[in-house]
């Protein structure tokens, strides 16, 4: 066995440390034993059988044994027991005591049954010698007491354990050395001489025992990984106030990269394992997502049913799931049952959302004047006359009400309120709550028999929008269920079945669109009520919202697992798993009719946003099996350790998706299909929509892996994966993809000696693989021509009707295959300081080859899109670290961080870019690179201007555009040319472009701090991105562009302005160059409007109280504990606020989205 | 040994196993499109052909209606300036452009397709619907090959489909002159005509048939024939001077199919002629009743041709397309055309070009009024500016007032000419009335279905009258008949020699660009007024800009700029009538100026009234703006040297533009 200075506590195998710990951490319900005596507190414990198939047996295989038939744990000090003993027996079944008694006869050996574990140390022999007698009492950092410490003197076999209390008394020599040691804390020695007393206080032993992490088919030692895997437990999702499980992992884990793409409630956001791993245009780069084995969605699992979440990074780790997993895997284990008492949890927390960054516009006299500005700059008369503006300014003034005048030409009908509208309206407020609520609810419930376990929870998550007119709201129910049971010594069944239900709830045009217009198209001087107090549009979004209709999406997921273990011969398992799906989607809109009111209040239909009320319903249901079959076998000779394993794996996916829809709603506010008529808007019967189709695919792999290591110290591990997809023809189907891994960890090596005492883990670690990627996105049959035919659609009609249409078919590259992803991955992982320090270093190079690109340029005769095919390539290359610290105090604070770091960054190494033209890909270029000017500064005066157009004698700025004025921007001549123009864009013709920055995110960061004291904990939790640039044209940005692209925030305020008595006074100095319509000369790309979009984000804060045990036991509770947690309490980033820093590259890029949320939430946790 | 054979058997079996395995996971794993149907399959039976036709017919000129479709020319002036005319604005694009094949590749891959199948009797359905699907085809790809003459000239001329073979399209991208694509245009025309059935097989005139394919014919025709006469000699025809398709070799020394170009331009006249005469002699015209349509009980036929729902009834309509609000088959003409047309208004020179009703031109009758009002200039004047010029207090819609967003029901005292809203914009003073509707429910934003007329056989008369005065010097008797009844309609003097004997080139080169050809006023007095009928019969239909190319008319302004102007609004009674509406004038105050200079002109100038207007200083021309240039990338893509010129792609750029992207004209 291994040589174990300071990591004196070694664990045979487990699942469940972390519960260990806490277990351990709650220490009142520790039972106990005294010396000598053996006390079965759990006579149910005692009681439980077990086979055994010889007579005699190592200590060693007798407790893997009892781990491997029971739910126990057997936990000693590997100085303690010489587990390579063999103990005969006379019986080869009994009760799990029975076999501890003969162990207990023969050797020196004590054991205790607490809970799940059996604590197996040295028998404590009192020699009675005439020394002194020492007393004492052993607590922990806490000042709780120790109940069952082991107190030994040192170098003898003298020894007692503590009491209930604590105490202890010892007749030792009068210079003896006691060693106080207990599982879980690091064991101390203490010099009695000249003393009858003695106070200990023993130290928690952070991570002592070895961590088992969740891989491809199995599990693995973190000790004897090979490859890059990182792993979180259920505590990152404990004290979240999360609406799905991607939030709660954004920044736990490097090289895990997730984005927020929108704030929607049911957005999710986008997640990615080391960077960008193909730009493929028609394949994706999603890593898989895995439950309990199964593919499936991370966001419709209860975040509080997760026990683990391993995430494979390089091919080593992942290329057993072959095609699926070649850009990394999410591996998400929950929760099982425990052998005992039965469990109770309850939970919940109650939320409030406050909305962040949302912008502030401007109001409108600012907004009028604005425009007027760059109208006349571009050369056209202003759009507001004064007479409107001095309306504008009374109504602000509150010299005047009303907001907007009749229409002139229609005097019944309130005007066009672009023209006639004089009002003040701040949109956002008006449809945005800045606070929403949130409650989510939890009930789990855990514990079983020997034979039999059980988990089942039940969790309800209930979200509202911030949409103010028509609310938006989410609700989820998600139960799971899991057996686990033993039928006899040779089979295992397990069985799983998890349920959710989604509800999703929206107005029918509250959409990505709607932002944008609203951003663009919704001016302050517009109204939202007329004087009459009615919501008019023309248009306004504020009555579509409230009175259009409402969109609905309902989803239900049923995933149903079933393994079954056999295990004929000690050492070797069949494993079989059936793994079963069905999914149903059922998205329903309405679109209502709509009113405005007329001058005298009387309704009329506004059709504006929709001349038709209508129904419609869209089903899609799928189906999906994935059926895995493998066996295992493993074997220990002489130091060597072998493992291997074997399998095969299918995968079918059905989809059917059927929609019908109807024009005419026949009752204002009624919304089933059988309530419409079939007349469109003008009382014309049309007829309704349907459509439908049925859609498959398939895979198979075949998949082997070897695991060889020598004395924890060589290790090696081969995979070997071939498979076959639906998605290609036979001659390209099958695809071979081979991956090994090396590990040397030399703090087992003779050599170490002594420095284990310090560094008890040094691992060197390399890992080389190749992986396909088949994932075509939503093509299905991209090796198929299909006819684009379309049902009754024509945009032309015939006798009134609308025609089928067909149109010709595409080309496409018969030769489409495989994309190869070949890794290579070196890491390094130490624990030190007794495993108070942990450090992992990752460093790996990924190459993306054959990518299914963008199609090759050809002359345009070709009259088509040319075919895609694999002809691109790319290269991400990335470092990770983590580096983490726990200790606890003397006086019981107990305070931990980690800190994980990770970059990565992609180059173009192939791209089929003749014309290398700079602003798509080219072969060499880094990805994100952002293609401008660099700008010198904006012209304070015209004379300014006319010397630096006089600077540039062949041309001046023509090329970009024209009438350059004070207020403009200069640009810099970068080639000398005597003229600002770009060239043609091309390689070797840039002109005066050049790389002013890169949009990838770069050096993600994620940092816990925790801090816990007599039952007090706190954490924080930042996450961030130290460097990245952002560029973007986006009228958000820059404010409005045109009459119809007019946004205006408060920031756009700080425009050029060479009046003093401009009505937002003298700026000179602004950031902005003047307002001008219609010419986009002013916003080319360029180095000064370059964003700065890094940034540090107080992601979580969690305060919890856990009530004391003696109060709670007074309760019959095991555990209470009370909590705040706060989400996006903070940013720091030099980013405008016009954006947030998660979601700005997200589509729409560069515009108003949904907003992101700081959430503020209350709840407790009962455990009974 | 037996030993070793049970070995191997097990050995054999094994692999026959796996190999079964994999087999059998093969076979799961063959999966085709379960919902799509494979190329193999369609275009066998006549109701697919009749679907990939009819996704094609919105390719059809304006079928999207749209209003002030000849905007951008001396006729129409919208708010924004056009770049066709100042300096240095219009450039070399890096992508994209008018280069491009898609609707000629989906053309040639239904004819590639279906045509040996149609020779083997391998199509299901009736032999005439095949064949008028068919003939179809044909036409559309003459149409999109027609859109290619008139902004590139010299195009590819291919008949086939090409696989992704680099070396095969870049051989394939040869230019042909532009008189080979004519000539190919009208073959499939003629291919067309006798694919097609006689009439409309839809009863209703949605569907096309021989007759258009003959108005198609004589437009092409009359196109290709004035082109190569006016631009005869220069860079912009095969073989003239500086002919950019001489450096090429594979048009070096070209010869034209009838010996010379003075052989061609007359071919191209005659079959224009012969075609125009099919049309024109066959279709009547719609009676003009000369009401200006106000109210209830109020009709005109001539007028509500152009935008009533149903286009059937209308004999000059040959084929229209019709709209549908509950299918969401949608335009905004009524709502464009009942208010400001989208800020684009008619231009002084476009209503001065009408004849009085006595046939002469303003400045020599004694029935003109005078440009005071617009009122006082459409007075006695040609119906067609009469009935189509909005008027102040005009009453424009009259059923179900207030069921529409847009559309102004009554006409304002005065048009609103300082709007900075283009849908409220007046920006001439002279609105278009043509394609407005009476109905306010069809005057919501974007909901329109009223019905889009497409080809209308005045055209062919107007063609007719053009291409033979311009093959034969003279006008024959159906020349004489067709002018006639085109006057008759607008309720003009009928004898057009009283016109040309009236009219003075100098007077009319003042406001009518189509006075010259080359440089030079038309010597011509006969020709310039066969051109102003076309002018005036085709208010806003869009052939304005396609005519002023063709007849090489926009040379002057290279040496004199042009100022757009609207209608007389200084040392009238207007400005003080707007102060009375409540509008405040501008001028001059920079940059608060709302309307232009009296000091520069009496006359609205749209684009002068903002000194930094980039057309401030009046519209002047290139010579390479006869055409459009192609994209750099196009030269790229066809070339493997590494120069700048890419002097081996077989493509060369159009005459005067350079060979550099972002680059304007050379001349």
């Amino acid at each position: 066995m291994k040589r174990k200075a300071l990591l004196q506590l070694f664990i045979v195998h487990n699942n469940s440390i972390k519960d260990f710990f806490r277990v351990m951490r709650i220490s009142l319900f520790l039972l106990f034993v005294c010396v000598f005596q053996l006390m079965a507190t759990d006579t149910e414990a005692q009681n439980a059988v077990i086979n055994i198939r010889q007579n005699s047996l190592s200590i060693k295989q007798l407790i893997k044994e009892i781990e491997r038939q029971t739910d126990y744990l057997v936990v000693f000090r590997n100085q303690d027991v010489d587990v390579n003993k063999v103990i005969s027996f006379q019986k080869r079944s009994g009760k799990v005591s029975e076999y501890l008694d003969e162990i207990y006869k023969n050797t020196n050996l004590n054991y205790v049954f607490e809970k799940n574990y059996i604590t197996l140390s040295r028998k404590v022999e009192v020699v009675n010698q005439d020394k002194k007698k020492i007393t004492g009492k052993v607590t922990d950092q806490n000042g709780e007491s120790v109940i069952g410490a082991s107190v030994v003197e040192k170098g003898t076999t003298n020894g007692t354990m503590t009491d209930i209390d604590g105490f202890f008394t010892l007749e030792v020599e009068n210079a003896a050395v006691l060693q106080i040691s207990y599982i879980g804390y690091r064991t101390k020695d203490m010099a009695v001489a000249g003393k009858n007393n003695i106070q200990v206080q023993l130290m928690e032993d952070m991570q002592a025992l070895d961590e088992v992490v969740v891989v491809g088919f199995g599990t693995q030692k973190k000790e004897n990984l090979t490859g890059a895997v990182s792993q979180v437990t259920s505590e990152a999702f404990e004290g979240r106030s999360v609406s799905n499980v991607a939030q709660a992992l954004q920044g736990a884990m490097p090289g895990l990269n997730i984005s927020q793409s929108q704030g929607y409630l049911d957005a999710s956001p986008s997640i990615n394992i080391r960077g960008i791993g193909t730009i493929g245009e028609d394949s994706s780069g999603n890593p898989l997502v895995l439950i309990d084995g199964m593919e499936g969605d991370m966001n419709r699992l209860n975040p509080q049913d997760i026990e683990s979440v391993s995430v494979l990074k390089d091919a080593a780790a992942s290329s057993i799931y072959g095609s699926r997993a070649p850009f990394g895997v999410i591996l998400i284990t929950t929760k099982k049952g425990k052998e005992g008492k039965l469990s109770i949890n309850y939970n919940n927390s109650f939320r409030w959302n406050k909305a962040i960054n949302m912008p502030k516009p401007v109001d409108s006299y600012t907004f009028a004047t604005y425009f007027n500005e760059a109208a006349a700059n571009a050369g056209t008369a202003g759009y507001f006359s004064a007479e409107r503006l001095q309306k504008i300014k009374d109504f602000m003034d509150g010299k005047i009400t009303g907001g907007i005048d009749p229409d002139p030409n229609n005097p019944t009908r309130w005007g066009d309120p672009y023209v006639y509208g004089y009002g003040n309206t701040n949109w956002l407020d008006l449809i945005f709550d800045d606070t929403v609520f949130a409650h989510e609810h939890n009930v789990s419930i855990s514990g079983g028999t020997e034979k039999l376990q059980m988990y089942a929870s039940a969790n309800y998550l209930g979200q509202d929008g911030y949409i103010r007119l028509n609310p938006e709201t989410n609700q989820r129910i998600a139960t799971n269920l899991k057996v686990t049971s033993r039928l006899n010594d040779y089979i295992s069944i397990n069985y799983g079945m998890r349920f959710n239900q989604i509800d999703f709830e929206k107005p029918t045009f509250f959409t990505d669109n709607m932002f944008s217009n609203l951003s663009r198209q919704s001016w302050p001087t517009m109204i939202a009520y007329d004087p009459n107090g009615y919501l008019y549009s023309s248009p306004s979004w504020a009555l579509p919202l409230q009175d259009g209709g409402r969109h609905r999406k309902k989803t239900n997921e049923t995933t149903q697992q079933l393994n079954i273990v056999v295990e004929p011969i000690k050492g070797w398992k069949i494993i079989g798993d059936v793994n079963y799906q069905v999914y149903q989607e059922r998205v329903h809109e309405d679109i209502q009719k709509m009113y405005n009111h007329d001058v005298n209040g009387v309704p009329y239909q506004y059709t504006g946003f929709s001349s038709n009320s209508s129904v419609s319903e869209n089903y899609k249901g799928t189906k999906y099996l994935n059926i895995n079959a493998y066996t295992e076998y493993s074997k220990r000779l002489n130091g060597h350790n072998f493992k291997v394993m074997g399998g095969f794996q299918s995968e079918q996916f059905w989809q059917d998706v059927t929609n019908a829809g109807r024009l005419g709603i026949i009752v204002d506010g009624m919304d089933a299909l059988n309530a419409t008529s079939g007349t469109d808007g003008s009382g014309k019967i049309t007829p309704p929509t349907v459509g439908g189709s049925y859609d498959k695919w398939a895979l198979a792999g075949f998949f082997g892996r070897l695991n060889y290591d020598y004395k924890g110290r060589y290790l090696l591990e081969g995979n070997l994966r071939y498979d076959g997809t639906s998605r290609f023809r036979s001659d390209k189907r099958w695809k071979l993809f081979p991956s090994f891994s090396v590990g040397w960890n030399m703090a087992n090596e003779e050599f170490w000696g002594t420095l284990s005492d310090y560094i008890s883990t040094f691992k060197l670690r390399g890992s080389y693989g190749l992986l396909g990627n088949q994932n075509t996105k939503e093509k299905w049959y991209p090796t198929y021509l299909t006819m684009p035919i379309e049902a009754a659609n024509s945009a032309w009609l015939i006798n009134g009707n609308q025609q089928n249409t067909s149109s010709a078919p595409g080309l496409i590259s018969m030769t489409m295959g495989w994309e190869i992803v070949k890794t290579t991955n070196i890491g390094f992982d130490a624990n030190a300081l007794n495993n108070r320090m942990n450090l992992s270093l990752e460093w790996f190079t990924r190459k993306t080859e054959d990518m299914i690109g963008p199609a090759p340029e050809m002359p345009v005769i070709l009259g088509t899109g040319v075919p895609k095919t694999n002809n691109t390539s790319l290269r991400t290359n990335g470092w990770e670290l983590t580096l983490s610290w726990r200790d606890r105090l003397k006086n019981g604070l107990g305070y931990n961080a980690t800190f994980n770091l990770s970059d990565a960054r992609t180059k173009i190494l192939e791209y089929p870019n003749k014309t290398g033209v700079v602003t798509s890909y080219y072969s060499n270029k880094n990805y994100g690179e952002i293609w401008g000017y660099e700008t010198i500064g904006i012209a304070k005066t015209q004379e300014e201007m006319d010397a630096h157009l006089a600077s540039l004698p062949n041309g001046g700025q023509d090329a970009i555009g024209n009438n350059w004025a004070a207020g403009d921007i200069m640009y810099r001549d970068l080639n000398g040319d005597g003229k600002i123009d770009s060239g043609s864009s091309t390689h070797g013709d840039v002109g005066d472009l050049k790389v002013i920055g890169n949009e990838t995110p770069r050096y993600l960061f994620g940092l816990n701090l925790g801090v816990d004291y007599k039952g007090f904990d706190v954490s924080v939790f930042f996450q961030g991105v130290m460097k990245r640039d952002y560029y973007t044209s986006s009228m958000d940005l820059w404010g409005a562009t045109s009459l119809w692209s007019a946004t205006l925030y408060e920031q756009h305020k700080d425009y050029f302005r060479n009046d003093e008595n401009h009505i937002l006074g003298l700026n000179m100095d602004s950031y902005y160059p003047r307002p001008l319509f219609d010419t986009d000369k002013n916003r080319k790309t360029q180095s000064r409007y370059l964003l700065n979009a890094s940034y540090i984000r107080l992601k979580n804060v969690n305060i919890g109280y856990t009530l004391p045990t003696s109060l709670i036991n007074k309760l019959k509770l095991q555990n209470l504990r009370v909590y705040f947690v706060g989400e996006n309490l903070w940013t720091g980033t030099a980013l405008t606020d016009l954006f947030d820093p998660e979601t700005i590259s997200s589509d729409p890029a560069g515009m108003m989205k949904y907003p992101m949320s700081a959430t503020y939430s209350f709840g407790l946790s009962v455990t009974y | 040994m037996k030993q070793l054979s049970i070995m191997k058997l097990k050995y054999i079996s094994k692999i026959l196993l796996l190999s079964g395995v994999l087999t059998a996971c093969n076979d799961n794993l063959e999966i085709a499109p379960p919902s799509s149907v494979i190329p193999e399959n369609y275009l066998k039976e006549e109701s697919q052909l009749d679907s990939y036709i009819i996704k094609r017919y919105t390719d059809l000129p304006n079928a999207g209606g749209g209003v002030g479709l000849d905007n951008n020319t001396d006729n129409e002036a919208g708010m924004g300036y056009s770049t066709l005319y100042t300096e240095g604005d219009l450039k070399v694009g890096e992508t994209g452009g008018e280069w491009n094949f898609e609707t000629i590749y989906q053309i040639n891959y239904f004819l590639e397709r279906v045509l040996p199948a149609y020779k083997n009797n391998e199509i299901q359905g009736s032999q005439e619907n095949i064949e008028h699907y068919i003939g179809e085809a044909y036409f559309l790809r003459a149409l999109a090959y027609f859109n290619k003459l008139m902004t590139l000239g010299d195009f590819p001329i291919v008949r086939n489909t090409f696989t992704d073979d680099i070396q095969q399209l870049t051989e394939a991208s040869k230019r042909m002159p532009r008189n080979e694509v004519a000539r190919f245009i009208i073959s499939d025309l003629d291919s067309a005509a006798v694919l097609m059935k006689p009439t409309a097989p839809d009863g209703k005139k949605n569907r096309m048939y021989k007759d258009i394919c003959y108005l198609m014919k004589s437009r092409v025709a009359l196109f290709e024939g004035t082109w190569l006469k006016y631009f005869k000699g220069t860079a912009f025809v095969p073989n003239g001077e500086g002919w950019p398709g001489a450096t090429k070799e594979y048009n070096k020394g070209y010869e034209y199919p009838s010996g010379n170009i003075d052989n061609e331009i007359k071919w191209f006249l005659e079959q224009a002629i012969a075609s125009a005469d099919m049309v024109a002699s066959k279709y009547p015209l719609t009676e003009n009743s000369g009401v200006v349509m106000q109210g209830v009980g109020d009709s005109n036929p001539y007028v509500e041709m152009f935008s009533v729902p149903d286009m059937s009834g209308y004999e000059e309509i040959l084929l229209w397309r019709d709209f549908d609000r509950g299918k969401g088959i949608l335009h905004n003409r009524p709502v464009d055309g009942g208010t400001t047309c989208t800020g684009i208004g008619l231009t002084r020179g476009m209503v001065q070009s009408y004849l009085m009703n006595d046939g002469l031109p303003y400045y020599a009758s004694s029935l003109y009024k005078g440009d005071d009002s617009s009122q006082d200039i459409v007075e006695g004047r040609d119906d067609r500016i009469r009935l189509f010029l909005k008027q102040p207090g005009m009453v424009n819609i009259w059923l179900n007032v207030g069921q529409g967003t847009h559309g102004n029901p009554v006409e304002a005292e005065v048009p609103d000419i300082t709007n900075g809203s283009a849908q409220y914009r007046y920006n001439t003073g002279y609105q278009c009335r043509k394609y407005w509707y009476w109905d306010h429910t069809y005057c919501n934003n974007w909901q329109g279905d009223t019905g889009v007329s497409i080809f209308r056989a005045a055209e062919s008369y107007l063609n007719y009258i053009e291409a033979y005065y311009e093959c034969y010097g003279y006008l024959d008797s159906k020349a004489d008949q067709y002018w006639r009844a085109l006057r008759r309609r607008a309720h003009i003097e009928e004898d057009y020699n009283k016109t040309i004997q009236a009219t003075d080139m100098s007077k009319e080169a003042e406001l009518d660009w189509a006075a010259y050809s080359g440089g030079q006023i038309l010597s011509d007095v006969t020709l310039f007024n066969i051109r102003r009928e076309r002018r005036n019969e085709f208010l806003s239909e869009g052939f304005r800009s396609t005519d002023l190319k063709r007849w090489r008319s926009m040379d002057q302004m290279m040496l004199k700029k042009y100022h757009i102007e609207g209608f007389k609004l200084w040392n009238t009674d207007l400005p003080e009538k707007y102060a009375a509406n409540g509008y405040k004038l501008i001028y001059d105050q920079d940059p608060n100026s709302n309307v232009s200079s009296p000091f520069v002109s009496d006359y609205l100038r749209p684009y002068e009234i903002l000194k930094n207007n980039r057309a401030y200083g009046g519209y002047g021309w290139h010579m390479a703006h006869y055409l459009s240039p192609i994209a750099m990338q196009h030269f790229m893509i066809t070339s493997t040297a590494d120069d700048e010129s890419y002097s081996d792609s077989p493509i060369y750029q159009n005459p005067y533009w350079p060979v550099k992207a972002n680059y304007p004209a050379e001349k």
